[in-house]
C-alpha cells in the first residue's frame, strides 16, 4: 500500500538573525507517503546529524494543527498546497515522486528570521497586549448564563476565535499585512456582548500597535484567507475596518 | 530526614465538614497588604491553562509576575491542543448534577487514589471557572436560546461538559492568555518566552528562583523571586509517542525533584482509548480523537479473528460491540482506562483491525443514520477533517480506526492542599502536580483542574504563603544561584561534549519502546524489573554516545531535545520503580498479577490506599518512598464498576 | 503616537477628549484610515467617471447635443471648484497610493523564490490576466492611468496636441474650436491609441478597486458582498468599454 518518494529539497539555511542565508539543496529517498511533512524533515535532520551537519531549525510543537507554531513557506505557499491545513498536518501523499520542494521561512520585516526556518512572531503578542482581551478580573464574573448570546453571534465569534496565531496570513500576503490576524481577534471579542464595553479602545490599541510593528497595508488581495489554516474569513477585515472607523469617528476619546 | 518527612506530609487539609473546608481555609489565610504586593515578585513557569491563569490572577492582585515558557509565545502552551471540553457542576441541563456528584464521579473515576478534600474543592470552584471564562469571551457552544449547552464525557451519567467546538482547550487558553497579555500591557507581568527552566534555586530551604536557558541566544539567565509556581505540564513524552506536544517535558519538574521536591505516583499514566493508530517507524507523535466522539460513535471489532474486510463491509451480525457488551450501564462511555484496556484485550486476542492489527473501529454509521450527516458534522466536523488529513480516509464513509495512546499523566510533583510542594515556596499547578485525579483522570477534568489551580486556588494560597513568611531579600549573585547556574551549564556542555554516534531521537524512541512495553497499559513484575535495567543501560549509552552538533550559544533544538531526554532517562526509572512497588491495579496502573476473573482491575485498598511520594537521593540511587495515607470518608471505598 | 494601555488605564476616562484635530490625525496616519481615504477617493473618482462617461457618450447623439452639454458645463460657475476638488481627490489618491505601496514593499523586504497563490476559485476572466484579481497590479495600472491622464490633460486642457487644431479661422477671426471638433480630432490623432490602452487599464484597475473600496470602508455582508464583486466587474467593463469605444469610433469616422 505504502508508496515512497524520492525528493529534492531546497531549504533556506541561516545560522542566526544577523547572518546572511542561502538555499541549500538536499536529496531524500524513500520517503513514505504516509509521513507528515514535518516527519519528512525529521528524517532529513536525522540524516544530516549522521553526516555531521547541523540540523535544520524549524518551529513546531503540537503537530496537530492547533498551536500555530509550525510555519513554513512550501513551494511559495504558506503551509503548503492544501487549504485549511497547517504544515504539520500536511502529508507527503500530497507530493509526487521526483518533486523539488522549496522551503522558506515566513518573510516579513515584522517577523525577523531567528535561524533557518524559525522566525520571531513576537509582534503578534505585542498586538494582543494592546487590547486583545476583555478586562474581567478573576472572580468578578457573573453567572455564565446571565447574558444569553444568540447562537449565530457566538458562532461568528467562534469562527474568528479559531485563529491559531501562526502568521501564515502575513506570510502569504504580498504586503506582509497582519490584518487577518488582527481582524480575527477584534471580531471575536467585539461581536460578543462581553466585549462591547472595550470595543473602541481595543481596536484602536491593536491597530496602532500593528502599524508600529511594520506590517504592510491590506490591499484586499485575499491571499491571507486562502492560506489561513483556520479558514478565517476576510469578512473579518471588513469588520475590523468598520470597528476602527466607528471608534475613530464616534468614540468620545 | 525522618522528621522533615513528617512535616512535609502534613497535607494541610483543613478540618471540618468537607463542604466547608475550602471556605474555612480561605478565612484562615494570611493576606498581603496592597502596598506590599507590589514589592513581591512571583515567578510562574509555564503559560498553559494553569500558568497563564495563575500569572494573570496574581498580577491582577498587584504582584509583580515573571512568566516563562519555552514556546515563542505563551499562547502556544500545550493546553491549546485540548479538544473535548471542560467539566463543571452547573447542572444547566437539569439532569441531577451537583458539586457533590462531580466530586463523587471524580473520586470514583480516579479509582479512589486521590485526596478527597482537593477533589471537593475542584468541584466547588468548577462553576466559577465557567463564569470566568465566559466573561473573558470564551465562545462556549450555545443552544438556540442563547444559553450554554453541554455534552457528555466518559465516567459520568450527566451532561456537564462545556465545549467550544472541538477546540475547547484552545479557547480556554486564549482566554487565559488574553488575561495574561492584558497584565503584560499594564507592566505587572514580564514575559519571558523561549526560555527553558533548567534548575530551581533553593535558598535556606525556600524556593527563591530559577535558572533558565534563553533558547535564542543560548545564554543562561538567573531570576530571583519570593516564590515560584511551576505549571509545566505533564511528562507523557517519556514514552516518545504520545498525544502531547513535541516540546512537553519533565525537565522542570524533574530538576525541582532533584532539589528536594517529592515526586508522587509517577506510574499513573493515562492511556487514552481513542487515538489515531501508529502508521510507521517514522511516526513522531500520536493524534487524539476527542473522547466526545464516544457520545455518538460505537466501538467495535469484527467477531472473527483476522477479519481483513473494510469496516463498512462487515455486517452487524459479525460485529462485536465489546464495550456495550461488557459494560451495559455506561456502554461506549466507560472511563478511559477501562476503554483502553478493553481495546488492548481485543487486539491482543487477535481481533484487531488495520494493517498492524493494533486498532479497533469507532463507527458513526448509526449516528449519521439517526441524526443526519449535518448534525454529526456540526458536532465533530473538525475532528473528522483532522482524521481524514492524517489517514487519508473519510470517516463519514468508513469507520475510524483508533487505538489507545499515552495522553496524560496523573502523577506529578507532590503538593499539599495549598498546592505547595515539599519545598516551601515552590507551588505546583496543573498537570505538573499529582493532586486531583488519583489513578485515572476523567475526561474534561484536566482543563478544569488547571484553571481551578490557576484562577481560584493558587492566588489565595501563594498570598497566604507570602503573607505568613518574612523572607529575606535574595540577589541572583547569591551562591545558590551561581551554583545552580554552573550546574545547568555544565550539564549542557557535557551533552555537547560527548560527540558520539546516536541521535537523541533514536535514544528517545528506544526509551519509549521500553516504557510502552513494560510500563504501558499493563505491567507485571518481571517486565518492570527488566525495564529498570534497560533504562539505566540506555541512560549510560546516552551519556557515552549522544551526538548533538552545533553550539550552545545559539538556537539549538537538538540540544534542547537531548537535555529533555536526559531527564526522561532519569525519570523513567522512577516511573518503573513506582509501578513495581504498587502491587495492585488501579486506574491507569494495571498490574497483570492483580486482576479479577473477568480481567477487571483489582485494587488493594488495605495496603495501597496511599500516595507514593518519592524523594531523590542521587541519579541511579534508590529513592526514598514516603507515603501519604488517603482517607475516604465522603465517598466510601467501593469497587469501581461501570457495568 | 500610541497611547500605551498602561497610561490609558491610569488616566481616568472622564478627563477630556482628544483635541478636535488630533483624532483626525490619528485616523489619517493609521493604515486603516489611509485605506479608508483611498477607498473614498477611489469611489468618488468612480462617480466622476460615470458622469464623465455619460457626457462623453453624447457624441454619439450628435455634435449639437455634445456641444450643448459641453458649453453648459463650461459656463457653470462652480466648475473650477469641482475641478479643483477632482484634482485634490486624484492627488490624495495618488499620494496615498505611493505611500502605501512603498510601505508594503518595505514590509516584505525579502521576497520569496516563487510565491504561488492559494486562492482556488478565480472569480472572473479578468483574473486570468496579470491585472486581474491580483491587487499587485494596482500601482502599475494606476501609474499607466496617470500617464494616460497626463496625455489626456495635454490634449484637452493644455491644448498642446500638435495634431489638433484648437482654433479655427472664421471670417470673424480666430475662434476656439467647438468641443465636438476637438474631441473628434483628438480621437483621430496619434494619441488615440493611448486612450484605448488607458481606459482598458482603467477597467482592470476598477475590477479590483471598486469592490475593494467597499471592503476598505468596512462594507461587507454575506448577502451583498458577492453581488458587489460581480457588480465591480460589470462596472469596470462598462466604464472601460464605454470610454474605449470613443477612440475606436474616432478611428472609423476618420
Ligand atoms: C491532545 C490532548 C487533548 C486533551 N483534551 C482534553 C480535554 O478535552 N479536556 C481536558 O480536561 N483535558 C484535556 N487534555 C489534558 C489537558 O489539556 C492538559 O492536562 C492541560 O492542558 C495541562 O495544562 P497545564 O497548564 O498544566 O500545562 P501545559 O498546557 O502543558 O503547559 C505547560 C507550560 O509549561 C511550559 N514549560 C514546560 N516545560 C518548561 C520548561 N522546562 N521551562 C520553561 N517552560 C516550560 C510550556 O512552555 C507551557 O507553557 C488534553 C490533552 C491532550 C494532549
Ligand atoms: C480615474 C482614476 C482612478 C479611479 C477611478 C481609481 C479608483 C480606485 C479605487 C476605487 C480603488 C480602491 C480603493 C480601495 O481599495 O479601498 C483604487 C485603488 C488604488 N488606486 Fe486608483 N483610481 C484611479 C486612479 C489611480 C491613479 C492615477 C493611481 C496612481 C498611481 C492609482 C493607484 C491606486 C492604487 C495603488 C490603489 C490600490 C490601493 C489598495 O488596494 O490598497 N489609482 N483606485
Ligand atoms: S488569521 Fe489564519 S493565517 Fe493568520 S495567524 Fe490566524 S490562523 Fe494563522
Ligand atoms: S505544530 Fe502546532 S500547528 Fe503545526
Amino acid at each position: 500500500m505504502s508508496e515512497t518518494l524520492d525528493l529534492t529539497l531546497k531549504v533556506w539555511r541561516q545560522p542566526g538573525p544577523d547572518a546572511s542565508g542561502r538555499y541549500v539543496e538536499y536529496k531524500l529517498t524513500e520517503i513514505s507517503t504516509h509521513m507528515s511533512f514535518l516527519e519528512m524533515l525529521d528524517v532529513l535532520n536525522e540524516q544530516l546529524n549522521e553526516k555531521g551537519e547541523e540540523m535544520i531549525a524549524f518551529d513546531h510543537d503540537c503537530r496537530e494543527g492547533i498551536c500555530g507554531a509550525c510555519s513554513l513557506m512550501i513551494n511559495g505557499q504558506a503551509h503548503g498546497p492544501d487549504s485549511g491545513t497547517t504544515t504539520c498536518q500536511l502529508h507527503m501523499r500530497r507530493f509526487k515522486n521526483g518533486d523539488t520542494i522549496v522551503i522558506e521561512p515566513w518573510r516579513a520585516r515584522a517577523f525577523p528570521v531567528v535561524r533557518d526556518l524559525v522566525v520571531d512572531r513576537g509582534a503578534f503578542d505585542r498586538i494582543v497586549q494592546e487590547g486583545g482581551f476583555i478586562s474581567a478580573n478573576t472572580g468578578s464574573a457573573p453567572d455564565a448564563n446571565s447574558v444569553p448570546i444568540p447562537a449565530p453571534v457566538q458562532e461568528t465569534a467562534m469562527d474568528a476565535a479559531a485563529c491559531i496565531g501562526c502568521g501564515a496570513c502575513v506570510a502569504a500576503c504580498k504586503n506582509a499585512s497582519a490584518m487577518l490576524f488582527v481582524s480575527a481577534k477584534v471580531s471575536h471579542l467585539s461581536t460578543l456582548p462581553q466585549g462591547k464595553p472595550e470595543r473602541d479602545s481595543r481596536v484602536q490599541g491593536m491597530v496602532a500597535q500593528m502599524d508600529l510593528e511594520g506590517f504592510g497595508n491590506c490591499t484586499n488581495t485575499e491571499e491571507c484567507q486562502a492560506a489561513c489554516p483556520a479558514e478565517i474569513s476576510v469578512s473579518n477585515i471588513a469588520r475590523l475596518n468598520r470597528e476602527f472607523l466607528r471608534a475613530q469617528l464616534c468614540s468620545k476619546e | 530526614m525522618a522528621d522533615t518527612a513528617n512535616t512535609v506530609f502534613n497535607s494541610r487539609v483543613p478540618d471540618g465538614p468537607m463542604a466547608e473546608k475550602w471556605d474555612r481555609c480561605k478565612q484562615e489565610m494570611k493576606l498581603v497588604n496592597p502596598a506590599n504586593k507590589r514589592k513581591k515578585k512571583i515567578i510562574v513557569v509555564g503559560t498553559g491553562l494553569a500558568g497563564a491563569s495563575a500569572a494573570a490572577s496574581l498580577a491582577e492582585l498587584g504582584y509583580q509576575v515573571e512568566s516563562f515558557c519555552f514556546q515563542d509565545s505563551p499562547r502556544r502552551a500545550h493546553s491549546i491542543a485540548a479538544q473535548g471540553g471542560i467539566n463543571a457542576a452547573k447542572n444547566y441541563p437539569n439532569d441531577g448534577d451537583s458539586v457533590w456528584r462531580l466530586f463523587y464521579d471524580t473520586v470514583k473515576g480516579g479509582d479512589y487514589r486521590s485526596r478527597e478534600a482537593n477533589v471537593h474543592r475542584l468541584a466547588q470552584v468548577s462553576n466559577n471557572i465557567i463564569d470566568q471564562c465566559t466573561a473573558q469571551g470564551v465562545p462556549f457552544a450555545r443552544d438556540y436560546g442563547g444559553l450554554l449547552s453541554n455534552r457528555s464525557f466518559g465516567g459520568a451519567q450527566v451532561s456537564r461538559t462545556f465545549y467550544a467546538r472541538g477546540q475547547t482547550g484552545q479557547q480556554l487558553l486564549l482566554g487565559a492568555y488574553s488575561a495574561l497579555m492584558r497584565q503584560v500591557g499594564t507592566g505587572r507581568v514580564t514575559l519571558f518566552p523561549r526560555r527553558e527552566m533548567l534548575d530551581l534555586v533553593v535558598v535556606d530551604g525556600v524556593a527563591r528562583g530559577i535558572i533558565v536557558r534563553n533558547l535564542i541566544t543560548g545564554e543562561f539567565e538567573k531570576y530571583s523571586a519570593d516564590c515560584v509556581l511551576l505549571c509545566t505540564g505533564g511528562y507523557g513524552n517519556a514514552f516518545y509517542l504520545s498525544t502531547n506536544a513535541k516540546g512537553s517535558n519533565v525537565t522542570a519538574a524533574w530538576r525541582c525533584h532533584k532539589r528536594g521536591a517529592y515526586f508522587a505516583n509517577p506510574c499513573y499514566t493515562q492511556i487514552h482509548p481513542t487515538c489515531i493508530p501508529v502508521s510507521g517507524d517514522y511516526q513522531s507523535k500520536l493524534t487524539l480523537m476527542s473522547e466526545s466522539l464516544r457520545n455518538d460513535g460505537r466501538v467495535w471489532v469484527p467477531g472473527a479473528q483476522g477479519d481483513q474486510r473494510r469496516g463498512n463491509q462487515i455486517p452487524d451480525t459479525e460485529r462485536d460491540y465489546y464495550l456495550e457488551r461488557r459494560y451495559p450501564a455506561f456502554g461506549n462511555l466507560v472511563p478511559r482506562d477501562v476503554a483502553s484496556r478493553a481495546s488492548k484485550e481485543r487486539c491482543d486476542a487477535g481481533y484487531g483491525v488495520g494493517s498492524t492489527g493494533q486498532a479497533v473501529f469507532l463507527d458513526f454509521r448509526d449516528a449519521i443514520a439517526r441524526d443526519g450527516k449535518h448534525t454529526i458534522e456540526a458536532k465533530y466536523g473538525n475532528l473528522f477533517h483532522m482524521y481524514k488529513k492524517i489517514t487519508g480516509e473519510d470517516p463519514y464513509q468508513v469507520p475510524m480506526r483508533i487505538y489507545p495512546a499515552v495522553h496524560y499523566t496523573m502523577g506529578g510533583l507532590w503538593v499539599d492542599y495549598h498546592l505547595q510542594s515539599s519545598i516551601p515556596g515552590l507551588f505546583v499547578l496543573g498537570e505538573a502536580n499529582f493532586s486531583d485525579h488519583g489513578a485515572n483522570r476523567l475526561g474534561a477534568s484536566a482543563l478544569m483542574q488547571g484553571l481551578a489551580d490557576g484562577y481560584f486556588v493558587a492566588p489565595y494560597t501563594t498570598s497566604n504563603f507570602l503573607g505568613s513568611q518574612n523572607l529575606p531579600e535574595v540577589s541572583t549573585d547569591d551562591e545558590a544561584f551561581t551554583e545552580a547556574m554552573a550546574n545547568a551549564q555544565d550539564r549542557n556542555s557535557k551533552i555537547l561534549g560527548v560527540q558520539g554516534t546516536r541521535s537523541s531521537d533514536s535514544i528517545h524512541r528506544e526509551l519509549g519502546h521500553i516504557l510502552w512495553e513494560y510500563c504501558g497499559m499493563s505491567r507485571e513484575r518481571q517486565g518492570l524489573e527488566s525495564a529498570m535495567g534497560k533504562i539505566s543501560d540506555l541512560r549510560e549509552e546516552f551519556w557515552s554516545s549522544i551526538k548533538v552538533l552545533g553550539q550552545g550559544e545559539q538556537l539549538n533544538q537538538n540540544l534542547e531535545h537531548a537535555g529533555r531526554l536526559a531527564d526522561f532517562l532519569e525519570f523513567g526509572e522512577l516511573m518503573v520503580r513506582d509501578a513495581l512497588v504498587r502491587e495492585e491495579s488501579c486506574g491507569g496502573h494495571f498490574r497483570e498479577e492483580h486482576q479479577t476473573k473477568d480481567n477487571e482491575a483489582l485494587r488493594d485498598d488495605k495496603n495501597f490506599s496511599h500516595v507514593s511520594a518519592w524523594e531523590f537521593t542521587g541519579v541511579g540511587n534508590e529513592p526514598v518512598e514516603h507515603r501519604e495515607q488517603l482517607e475516604f470518608i465522603e465517598v466510601p471505598l467501593a469497587t469501581r464498576s461501570y457495568k | 503616537m500610541v497611547t500605551k494601555l498602561a497610561e490609558k488605564q491610569q488616566s481616568s476616562p472622564s478627563t477630556g477628549g482628544k483635541s478636535a484635530t488630533k483624532w483626525i490625525m490619528t485616523l489619517l496616519s493609521s493604515s486603516i484610515g489611509q485605506k479608508f481615504v483611498m477607498g473614498i477617493t477611489g469611489l468618488l473618482l468612480c462617480g466622476f467617471l460615470v458622469v464623465h462617461l455619460a457626457g462623453n457618450l453624447l457624441v454619439y447623439v450628435g455634435a449639437e447635443a455634445y456641444n450643448g452639454y459641453a458649453d453648459k458645463l463650461h459656463s457653470m460657475m462652480l466648475l473650477p471648484v469641482a475641478e479643483t476638488g477632482l484634482f485634490l481627490l486624484l492627488f490624495a489618491h495618488i499620494a496615498l497610493a505611493i505611500k502605501l505601496t512603498r510601505d508594503n514593499q518595505q514590509a516584505r523586504h525579502i521576497s520569496y523564490q516563487e510565491p504561488q497563490s492559494k486562492i482556488e476559485e478565480k472569480p472572473s476572466l479578468f483574473s486570468q490576466t496579470p491585472m486581474g484579481n491580483t491587487s499587485g497590479w494596482m500601482f502599475i495600472s494606476g501609474s499607466i492611468i496617470l500617464a494616460f491622464l497626463v496625455i489626456h490633460m495635454i490634449d484637452m486642457k493644455l491644448h498642446w496636441n500638435p495634431g489638433v487644431d484648437y482654433s479655427i479661422e472664421t471670417p470673424e477671426g480666430v475662434v476656439e474650436a467647438k468641443p465636438y471638433s476637438i474631441m473628434v480630432q483628438v480621437l483621430g490623432s496619434f494619441t488615440a491609441p493611448f486612450y484605448i490602452v488607458g481606459t482598458i487599464v482603467l477597467g482592470f484597475h476598477l475590477s479590483h478597486g471598486f469592490s475593494s473600496a467597499f471592503q476598505s470602508l468596512g462594507l461587507n455582508h454575506p448577502k451583498y458582498t458577492p453581488l458587489i464583486k460581480k457588480l465591480a466587474i460589470l462596472f469596470a467593463f462598462v466604464i472601460a468599454a464605454g470610454f474605449a469605444s470613443l477612440p475606436i469610433w474616432g478611428f472609423f469616422i476618420h
